[in-house]
């Protein structure tokens, strides 16, 4: 016989083991699904300096070919669900990209994306890099207006 | 309830609140972690952002947290906290409070009892108050892992943290809405993701170089728990001084070869930290590293310039050589206090970063001269130790039903004494498994079970726990009988083993005791032994294979050619016959080659055969070969090409 206190301290190690299952069953359905979802998403990753470099290359050397090999790269990556971050422009956002600088231009827009960044479905696969306009304002064709 | 359990209420009660998660947390200067016991084993929780770690930066106006807050540092220095560790219980007139303020973009301030405060846009936040903020994100981050609310915590600490420090560490995590059960100190939770305390290891030496700060720490164990003897250490040395030694050599040969000075364009800048950081990691595991960023920068005429360089590892241990270095004074001086001198120390163990350089293991190894404890990630090893201790608390490490496993597999001899694995190593027992087998020869009438533990693949390297024979197999085709053989792995080790003839129900069975009760040395040596004749092995499995395809082959030339009778041409007849007798000859005798050669002869002999039966249109044949097949072949209507 075991004493009372050894039982209940026994039927709660096995309600734990069996919820600690339970809910590792249940995540094993999730992470199944996203794994599928992401599975290539360590690759992808590693992929996307290689589009940097090429993106670089094609914007000193203007060259059809290299371009179209560019193009080519950039429909595989998309079929696979992955899509650049359209963040030029836009009010600064932290969860899609760092900011890298502040500079002159229209306060908290993204003023240059120096890196770019990419989601694979709806997961940021890697934030972008961006210079943040600090309020103070270019000066433009025809008009200066300078403010603090 | 209570007259009829007056006893048990209690014990009822203090259950339930057992039953809840305490997760682990590592409050780190740079990074934080969060870890918990899952099913009596230590897991890391991952942050909504995908990864292990937390950057304890926070911007408490926006309540932005971790990576997020990181990311937006350089537009809002002046609200973005971060290292605010270094703040914890101190007065604004401490030494650390005016050397974090002069390192700092934000503004600390004096607050309640010459405390030091951050001030954020005219607010005041405690250090307590922002630390909360990390632990909140923690929280919430394992609730949306766990999927259950958690309301406890236990928080590492710096061993140097004094009684005010801890407090402050405390609150934070009140504030945050978690009760902290306890404060442990980082090193004594370094130990426990080990075990050390198990293995009796007296006096231990925690050495943790992590983002930013350098810590040594000598711990003894006193009443089962490990007591800091000393510690010492240096604030300012860490990772990041030696990412910067890698970024400034890079950027000056850069310099040397083209005169163009990398470190003043900020977005090259950028390449060459992640460049540098990708090559420190690389050179961890490999020799050499290749750094290629193309189109870095331009020359005065215009021309793009690339990046393109090699760093070895002798490069790189030279670069930092004084870094690690460096570490050694705080050492040596760790020991002076604690008064021992490194041979007494029973364990070293590795934590931070950094340590994952070859170079420092190397360093710390000699000093001490031992291996020391590395296996576990030194990034997460912290936040683990302090999950160990959460489990502890929560009685899952002492009290649980500790789940064995089987130290080796279990399984049954084959044809041509093959060891078929049922129960694979380490499966966790109590278990159980099922597998229909056959026989091996026409009218075979009983079967041998011969029950095997080890990892060999042929049956007479492996021991063998017993036998019996199941017989009174009605006679039938080698193949047909259904023989089911059970093994039933008890939670004490106790193998039950039943071989079943489905067709009759007969049944055979037999207990093995102790089947797990190995002693850890003969479970090494059989181990051992496996690994060490792995080759060989391997060969000789393959041997057998290929000699019971053969017999398989010939087994179904040779009926092929009863049941087609006169339908074959007898050209046709006499080839596979030749075939079939050529195998036969080198059966015992031939190498695994020879034999699957003459095997593929003997089968393309054989599909002639077929092909030649085919094109009789006047004969129909069925397609299907199923010699298994039971009640077709009762029937007799099996017919084979």
């Amino acid at each position: 016989m075991t004493s009372p206190k050894t039982g209940n301290q026994a039927l709660a190690q096995l309600k734990r083991v069996m919820a600690d299952y339970d809910n590792f069953k249940k995540r094993v359905v999730k992470d199944q699904l996203e794994f599928a979802k992401f599975a290539g998403k360590e690759l992808i990753i590693k992929l996307l300096p290689v589009l940097d470099d090429l993106e670089r290359a094609e914007a000193h050397v203007k060259d059809a070919g290299l371009s179209l090999a560019i193009k080519h790269l950039r429909e595989v990556l998309s079929a696979e669900g992955v899509s650049e971050l359209e963040l030029l422009g836009k009010t600064y956002d932290p969860t899609l990209a760092e900011a890298t600088e502040s500079v002159d231009g229209p306060k908290n827009q993204v003023v240059e994306v120096t890196k770019k960044g990419y989601k694979l479905n709806d997961m940021i696969l890697r934030p972008a890099q961006v210079k943040v306009g600090n309020g103070v304002s270019n000066p433009e064709p025809g008009r200066r207006v300078s403010k603090n | 309830m209570e007259t009829e359990f007056p006893t048990l209420s209690l014990v009822e009660g203090s259950l339930k609140i057992n039953m809840a998660k305490i997760i682990g947390i590592d409050l780190g200067t740079t990074n934080s972690a969060v870890a918990v016991m899952e099913g009596g084993a230590p897991k890391m929780v991952p942050t909504a952002e995908g990864r292990n770690l937390i950057p304890s930066v926070v911007e408490p106006k926006k309540n932005l947290v971790g990576d997020i807050a990181k990311r937006q540092m350089v537009l809002n220095p002046q609200n973005t906290i971060y290292s605010v560790k270094r703040l914890m219980g101190r007065k604004i007139s401490d030494k650390e409070t005016k050397k974090q303020s002069e390192n700092s973009a934000y503004k600390i301030v004096a607050g309640k009892d010459d405390l030091a405060v951050v001030e954020v846009e005219g607010a005041k936040y405690t250090p307590q108050e922002i630390s909360a903020k990390i632990l909140q994100k923690a929280k919430a981050d394992a609730e949306a892992y766990l999927g259950e609310k958690v309301e406890k915590a236990v928080i590492t600490v710096p061993a140097y943290f004094n009684d005010a420090q801890r407090q402050a560490t405390k609150q934070a995590g009140e504030i945050a809405g978690l009760k902290v059960e306890r404060i442990i100190n980082e090193p004594t939770a370094a130990a426990l993701a080990y075990g050390l305390e198990k293995k009796k290891a007296h006096t231990i030496a925690v050495y943790d170089l992590g983002g930013g700060t350098f810590d040594i720490s000598v711990l003894e164990l006193g009443d089962n728990v490990y007591e800091v003897k000393a510690t010492n250490g240096d604030t300012f040395l860490g990772g990041d001084d030696f990412d910067q030694r890698i970024i400034d050599f890079i950027a000056d040969s850069f310099k040397k070869e083209h005169g163009i000075d990398l470190k003043a364009d900020k977005q090259a800048l950028q390449r060459i930290k992640d460049a540098a950081e990708k090559a420190k990691i690389e050179l961890s595991s490999s020799q050499e590293s290749e750094i290629n960023q193309p189109f870095i920068t331009q020359s005065k005429d215009g021309q793009p310039l690339h990046l393109t360089m090699k760093i070895t590892r002798a490069q790189l241990e030279k670069l930092v050589d004084d870094l690690i270095a460096k570490t050694m004074g705080p050492v040596k001086a760790c020991l002076k206090d604690a008064k021992l001198a490194p041979k007494d120390i029973d364990e070293v163990v590795l934590v931070g970063g950094q340590t994952r350089m070859p170079k420092v293991q190397q360093v710390v190894k000699e000093f001490f001269g031992k291996e020391p404890n590395k296996s576990v990630n030194p990034d997460e090893v912290v936040a683990i130790g302090a999950a160990i201790q959460a489990g502890v608390l929560m009685g899952d490490v002492t009290d649980v039903l500790l789940l064995d496993v089987t130290p080796l597999t279990l399984g049954i001899e084959t044809l041509g004494g093959v060891s078929t694995p049922l129960i694979e190593r380490n499966t966790t027992i109590p278990t159980s498994k099922s597998q229909v087998f056959s026989t091996a020869a026409d009218n075979q009438t009983s079967v041998e079970v011969n029950v095997l533990q080890g990892e060999r693949p042929m049956a007479t390297d492996n021991k063998s726990l017993g036998r019996f024979i199941l017989d009174g197999i009605p006679p039938s085709p080698r193949g047909v009988p259904q023989v089911e053989v059970t093994f039933d792995l008890d939670a004490n080790g106790i193998l039950n083993v039943s071989a079943k003839d489905k067709a009759t129900g007969k049944e055979q069975k037999i207990t093995i005791k102790g089947s797990t009760g190995l002693s850890e040395e003969e479970v090494k040596t059989m181990t051992q032994e496996a690994e060490k004749h792995a080759e060989e092995d391997k060969l000789k499995k393959a041997a057998v294979e290929a000699r019971n395809q053969a017999d398989t082959l010939i087994f179904t030339a040779e009926k092929t050619l009863k049941d087609a009778g006169d339908k074959v041409k007898k050209e046709d007849k006499e080839a596979v016959e030749t075939k079939i007798k050529a195998l036969k000859d080198i059966m015992d005798s031939g190498s695994k080659d020879e034999l699957e050669a003459k095997t593929k002869d003997l089968s393309e002999a054989l599909q002639k055969v077929g092909a030649a039966m085919y094109e009789k249109p006047e004969e129909p044949k069925t397609d299907e070969k199923k010699p298994d097949d039971k009640a077709k072949a009762q029937e007799g209507e099996v017919v084979e090409e």
